[in-house]
């Protein structure tokens, strides 16, 4: 299907959507909520690791998935992803654009929020490892949701399911009793980024976590490449 | 002549309802050819199975003589410039950002910008964001995006539906220069004068079959001879053959000083798709 692979296309998009980025008040607030509640940490104090870690995974879940699903959203709804695709432009170019732009702009509020939270980075190239395989993680279901929403409305509610079960599930762990509810939440996405921020500092294994977050990572791309090709004949 | 779009027994369903009946047209090298036809006739169906937007039921679809699926090929979608009562621009960019978005993707030079904005007459516009312009402008901005590359192919749906006569008329002349320029253009109207003035070959869809398909003037003497009005000065109006008793009619009037003006009812496309359809476009 895909013969070509251009940069410059890429490009393109990518600077299209920087544009569009500065002057769409929707996302950029969206991008700022991580961090006012950063900021809000950082300046009650709070110290346990979950509390500071809490702050990360939330720029992840709001500044990777649903800018991303915004994005992808109001390309549908406005008729643009149309225009896109009758150019040259492919399919693995435009979205490839799109996720650069959403990657970087996540990986500045991730920043930010670390900054802000006064979190402790513990081995720097370990971290950035585990946040750049979450970033694939959560752009691919940012994705994901903008392909199954039709307007932008649509993401944020379709998207609060995926905010609480990839985003906040912690939060409710001491709520629950079941056991095995309590077991598979261990191999959440964000749950397994804590496990490998908290084993990063206290010296543990962390191979296993970043195993299964990787699986997450591809099954997540490849949901969002099968359900892109069944609805590509609209 | 090289055909650059073979369509053979194309038909297209959706459910039970039949949008395009076996429909078989040519679309040649270098001509301008335009779908008339009412709302509902299957004129943007058309265009998008040609696109590759939408996949045919039956039939046979041939584009620059390959099956149309193939189209979507970064080479091939070079050669190609769509606007569809569908397409979209980016709201929060400007006329400029917009265009120059496209410009990258087709790989043209930025000062071609300028060129497509003057065609469009929109030079004024260039930094305004696209959501603070009218219907017309925006769909003028559509078209300046999709003849930016100047295309092989353009593919045009209704280009000058929401546009001003003034606007029209500009607009036909910078197609006709496009093409002029080797540019391939199919067009759909419901427009018998959009027809008249850019297409060098007409087809009158109707119901999802091409009723006709000629050029203009056939299809105009297809439709009988035309007759004369006459309006007298008692502002009563006689309409009398162009033949030896009209001519003997209308010295009479003259004669004796009763004539006001002589009017000559040339048939129009649109009379001819009433007789053939019983419907008015
Ligand atoms: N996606 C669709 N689903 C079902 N029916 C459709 C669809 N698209 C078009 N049709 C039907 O196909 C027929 C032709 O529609 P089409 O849009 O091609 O008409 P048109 O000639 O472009 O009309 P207009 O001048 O109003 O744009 C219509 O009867 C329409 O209801
Ligand atoms: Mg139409």
């Amino acid at each position: 299907m895909m013969t070509t692979f251009s940069i410059k296309r890429v490009n393109a998009i990518f600077v299209k959507d920087w544009k569009d980025l500065q002057r769409n008040s929707y996302v950029l607030f969206t991008l700022a909520l991580p961090l006012f509640f950063a900021a809000w940490l950082g300046r009650i104090g709070a110290d346990s690791a979950e509390m500071i870690a809490f702050p990360i995974v939330f720029a992840l879940v709001i500044a990777g998935a649903f800018v991303q699903a915004a994005m992808v959203a109001e390309e549908k709804e406005k008729n643009t992803l149309r225009g896109l695709l009758l150019s040259p432009a492919s399919v693995t170019e435009v979205f490839v654009g799109k996720s650069l732009l959403s990657g970087v702009m996540t990986l500045v509020v991730v920043a930010g929020c670390i900054w802000l939270a006064e979190f402790t980075v513990p081995s720097l190239p370990m971290f950035a490892l585990s946040i750049v395989i979450a970033l694939i993680f959560f752009l691919a279901i940012g994705t994901l949701l903008g392909l199954l929403s039709r307007t932008v409305m649509e993401t944020s509610i379709i998207g609060m399911p995926v905010m609480l079960i990839f985003g906040m599930s912690s939060m409710f762990k001491s709520m629950i009793t079941n056991e095995a509810i309590l077991t598979v939440m261990d191999y959440l996405p964000n749950e397994l980024l804590m496990n490998i921020w908290v084993g990063l500092e206290n010296g543990a294994a962390v191979g296993e976590s970043f195993l299964i977050l990787t699986v997450w990572a591809v099954v997540s791309v490849a949901a969002t490449v099968i359900v892109y090709r069944k609805r590509r004949m609209d | 002549m090289e055909n650059i779009i073979e369509v053979n027994s194309l038909v297209k369903s959706f459910g039970d309802k039949l949008a395009l009946k076996d429909v078989d047209f040519n679309v040649r090298k270098g001509e301008t050819i335009g779908f008339l036809g009412p709302s509902g006739s299957g004129k943007t169906t058309t265009i998008k199975i040609l696109t590759a937007q939408l996949a045919a039921t039956a039939g046979d679809v041939r584009v620059f003589g390959e099956p149309v699926h193939l189209l979507k090929d970064p080479a091939r979608m070079k050669k190609i410039g769509i606007l569809t009562d569908n397409s979209g621009l980016y709201d929060r960019l400007t006329v400029q950002d917009n265009l120059a978005l496209y410009a990258d993707l087709y790989d043209v030079g930025k000062e071609r910008i300028r060129n497509v904005l003057e065609m469009v007459s929109l030079t004024d516009e260039e930094r305004t964001p696209v959501k603070k312009l009218s219907k017309g402008m925006k769909q003028r901005v559509t078209l300046a995006r999709a003849i930016l590359h100047k295309p092989a192919l353009l593919f045009l749906d209704e280009p000058t539906s929401a546009l001003d006569p003034t606007t029209t008329k500009h607009i036909h002349e910078g197609l006709r220069e496009l093409n002029r320029e080797g540019t391939t253009i199919f067009l759909t109207t419901h427009d018998m004068n959009e027809a008249e003035a850019l297409c060098d070959r007409v087809a009158f869809l109707h119901d999802g079959e091409i009723k006709l398909l000629d050029t203009p003037q056939n299809l105009r003497t297809m439709s009988g001879s035309p007759s004369i009005s006459l309006l007298l000065k008692d502002k009563t109006t006689v309409t009398v053959e162009p033949d030896e008793s009209g001519a003997a009619a209308i010295s009479g009037y003259m004669a004796s000083g009763n004539l006001l003006t002589i009017h000559s009812n040339e048939p129009t496309l649109g009379d001819l798709f009433v007789q053939l359809t019983g419907r008015n476009l």
